[in-house]
């Protein structure tokens, strides 16, 4: 028996592979962006934070009463103008808008929203925040006012979160109607979601897209093969090690900003990290830019103070070095503190997600250098939080972006009075920090507010209840066809999504 | 034969239960709390009272035991339970990515067979020569290269590159059915890789077996065409070890095709499991097992089945 296949066969099937070529997964059609996602949204339920994916599909579909403008300032939305009554109350107007079922946004509306989101079975990401609220008054439909348990400066920020925006207040549970620039038309779970363009939304000629596609790609690598191959328009969080790439490449844009953040917490509830020296030791004993570049590829920064970015107004550059690494210093702490000869600890980090791990085994190799033997602990992600909840640890690696720009975003890392979480330092409790804390949220002359959070950073950087690590570099990459979408800066970096009303694609 | 049929049946359900108990067990005592993830998303700090209220309304305050009781119950009932991320039931989403799995699985084993088979039985028939040994060197390289390389390669190539076709990603039959075969291509090809050597392995030894054996020498005696030979005396004793190895390795391709689903993003059943477990949506990891369980024991069933095709002896005796 004999095999035989012609040279001409061959050379005629060689020269048919590229009449093979097939358009790629996006539907092309005209108006129609397609986004790669990081993953697909376990829900996309209004008040529940189920992750920055699901953030991003949100800012797609609903509208808070304010929200962040592409340069990162507070802009109006559902509300047209608010202010302050004393330090007592906050009364915001509303403008003439309609929900996507063609209702009008009412103050009854933004009430029932508040009633939904402080309840009783509320499991809503902002509802301890918002309890901060006495009650609701409308006294007309464009008027609501809030009087307030206590004063909260803060309160037009939390308003602009993208776990608050407004419900139409006859939604049924599962199916909330918002008043954003698009709808979802279809899903396909796990897969990806389909929405179009509303016309109930309140911008005039606004959103510029018919329609939106976003596929979830899990897989960074295959979403930035994706990207490449002409398959997507735009993609979140790009690798930082395809970041050098994308720029190279002349059909694509990288638009990136340094905006969430590494850092390390400790066990105070026990010795040796319920001493603030041995913190600060930790703190100087780092090299930040050995992160950066062994975690992030050189895309981020260090970060060597309180995580309140160059961005924000509350920026201050005394403070940028203020935990410098000083091998020097940091070993005179510890001998201040009794241990001459350094220790040994548990260093709780997760194989889960390689920048956690990487920026650990940095940080272990560094406290090695002035004695601090740490001992890594790498389970999966949700035994890392877990442990963490419970505190079984004595040092622990953290990644986390703030709610927004202000100081008061990171009240969450280094405000001991809330209760133990994975995301602060165990056991570490300071009066004077959590009353700054509450200080700078009462205070509504920025002036004072800024004096406030100065104080606050001083206090941070001796007790360094959390210690700075670095800056990640956050980005989105877009194919140079499209157009109007924005990255925001520093924290506000998740709230991209907002643009997605600007957007088009050539 | 009945009697012996019924034993295997009762094994087999036996070993399921098993494999259900413990995989409940373990996902239950490893620690990560189901509430407490679904309430930390994106690095934030979890409400205790909230958390304490989430556990309540999925029932993870109630004793394990009741918790096992009624999930047993349930499945007893043909009820997988809900998610506990997001309350869709647990069998509808099975439903849903179970094909997608299968299908991508049939697709690699077809591939496989169809080059592992003619190629193995060409390697064999040619056992010593050069064509053999190329072919064996190719059959050892696909074996021994990660599956995940082989996929990212192929991505590279295909679609970054030469822009045939699309990096990754999944279209319903029903939406696009020539878009899901190309979007099925690349993923079922790189399992196909690996199979297929196998699959070319075990055909190229097992037809160097049955070629020594009389009944080959005495139908070549009688003069008889030798692609006859081939196809009907020796392929047909061939091929029962090389459909087990098959059917084994497409059992364990259940569970196994999660890097492949991972790299292409084709949303089967592995990477369900994967994310299940992640979040310990205890419903969801427990019911995806449980499938898996019976279709490995179906699987090994048909194989037997199959045997009894191919082999009459096996039939009557």
């Amino acid at each position: 028996m004999s095999l035989t296949v012609s040279r001409r066969a061959v050379l005629a099937g060689a020269a048919a592979l590229p009449l093979l070529r097939v358009p790629g997964a996006r539907a092309a059609s005209p108006g129609t962006l397609t986004f790669g996602l990081s993953s697909y949204p376990p829900s996309v339920l209004p008040w529940a934070n189920t992750g920055t994916a699901a953030a991003t599909v949100k800012l797609m579909i609903y509208r808070g009463l304010t929200g962040f403008a592409p340069d990162g300032s507070l802009r109006a939305e559902l509300a047209e103008s608010w202010a302050p009554e004393g330090t007592a109350a906050w009364v915001f107007k509303l403008r003439d808008a309609m929900f996507q079922n063609g209702e009008k946004v009412t103050s009854a509306d933004v009430k029932w929203t508040i009633e939904q989101v402080v309840g009783e079975k509320s499991t809503a990401y902002l509802r301890s925040q918002m309890q901060a609220i006495e009650k609701v008054e409308t006294p007309d439909d464009k008027t609501v006012r809030f009087v307030m348990k206590e004063p909260a400066a803060t309160l037009p920020l939390l308003f602009a979160n993208f776990h608050m925006p407004m419900i139409w207040r006859g939604s049924d549970a599962k199916s909330p109607v918002g008043a954003g620039p698009f709808v979802i038309k279809a899903q396909e779970r796990g897969v990806s979601i389909d929405l179009e363009a509303s016309d109930k939304y309140y911008k005039p000629g606004l959103p510029r897209l018919k329609a939106i596609r976003a596929i979830a790609y899990a897989d960074e690598n295959l979403r930035v093969a994706a990207l490449q191959a002409g398959d997507v328009d735009l993609i979140e969080y790009v690798p930082w090690q395809s970041m050098e790439a994308i720029s190279g490449d002349s059909r694509l844009a990288l638009d990136a900003v340094d905006g969430p953040y590494m850092y390390l917490v400790f066990n105070a509830g026990k010795p040796p990290f319920n001493d603030a020296r041995v913190r600060k030791a930790v703190a100087h004993a780092v090299k930040r830019d050995e992160v950066v570049k062994a975690a992030f590829f050189g895309r981020g920064s260090g970060l060597a103070h309180l995580p309140i970015p160059k961005a924000s107004e509350f920026f201050n550059p005394a403070y940028e070095n203020a935990w410098q690494f000083d091998a020097v210093l940091a070993r005179k702490l510890l001998v201040d503190a009794g241990h001459p000869n350094g220790f040994t600890c548990s260093f709780l980090s997760t194989a889960q997600y390689g920048m956690h791990k990487d920026s650990a085994e940095i940080v272990q190799q560094n406290l090695a250098a002035i004695g601090i033997k740490a001992e890594l602990n790498l389970p999966d992600w949700a035994t890392r939080v877990t442990i963490g909840n419970k505190g079984q640890y004595d040092l622990a690696m953290m990644g986390d972006a703030a709610d927004s720009n202000d100081p008061d975003g990171i009240a969450k890392a280094i405000d001991g009075s809330l209760s133990s979480s994975y995301t602060r330092s165990f056991g570490l409790k300071s009066d004077k920090i959590s009353a700054l804390i509450k200080a700078g949220r009462a205070e509504f002359d920025l002036a004072k507010r800024k004096a406030i959070y100065q104080e606050l950073e001083a206090l941070v950087i001796e007790e360094a209840p959390i210690v700075g690590l670095a800056w990640r570099s956050q980005g989105y990459a877009m194919q140079k066809r499209v157009t109007g979408f924005k990255n925001l800066p520093g924290a506000l970096t998740f709230y991209a999504g907002t643009t997605f009303e600007d957007a088009a694609v050539g | 034969m009945f009697g012996y049929a019924l034993t295997r049946i009762a094994v087999a359900l036996g070993l399921i239960w098993a494999v259900v108990t413990l995989v409940f067990l373990i996902i239950h005592f490893v620690p990560g709390d189901p509430a407490e993830l679904l309430l930390s998303q994106g690095g934030v700090a979890p409400d205790p009272a909230a958390v304490t209220e989430l556990r309540e309304k999925l029932g993870l305050d109630r004793p394990i035991l009741a918790q096992y009781v009624s999930h047993i119950g349930g499945l007893l009932k043909g009820d997988l339970g809900s998610s506990l991320l997001d309350d869709h039931s647990v069998a509808e989403e099975i439903a849903l990515r179970l094909p997608r799995t299968l299908e991508l699985i049939f697709a690699a084993s077809l591939i496989a067979v169809l080059f592992g088979l003619p190629l193995g039985t060409l390697a064999a028939l040619r056992s010593g020569s050069a064509i053999d040994r190329v072919l064996a060197g190719v059959a050892g390289l696909g074996l021994s290269i990660p599956v995940f390389v082989v996929g990212t390669v192929a991505i590279l190539v295909f679609a970054q590159k030469l822009h045939w076709v699309p990096a990754g990603g999944f279209v319903p039959f029903s939406r696009d059915p020539l878009q899901h075969l190309i979007l099925l291509l690349m993923p079922a090809s790189a399992i196909a890789v690996g199979l297929g050597a196998v699959v070319f392995r075990m055909t190229r030894s097992s037809v160097l077996e049955v070629l020594q054996r009389d009944y080959v020498r005495a139908a070549h005696a009688k003069g008889l065409r030798p692609s006859r030979i081939v196809l009907h005396h020796v392929l047909r004793n061939a091929l029962i070890p090389v459909v087990t190895v098959l059917a084994l390795h497409m059992g364990s391709l259940l569970g196994g095709t999660v890097l492949v689903e991972f790299v292409f993003n084709w949303p089967g059943l592995s990477g369900y499991l994967v994310r299940a477990v992640e979040q310990r949506d205890y419903p969801e990891v427990v019911g995806i097992v449980l499938v898996i369980s019976i279709a490995f024991v179906l699987i090994n069933l048909a194989v037997d089945l199959l045997y009894a095709v191919i082999d009459p002896r096996v039939r009557h005796g």
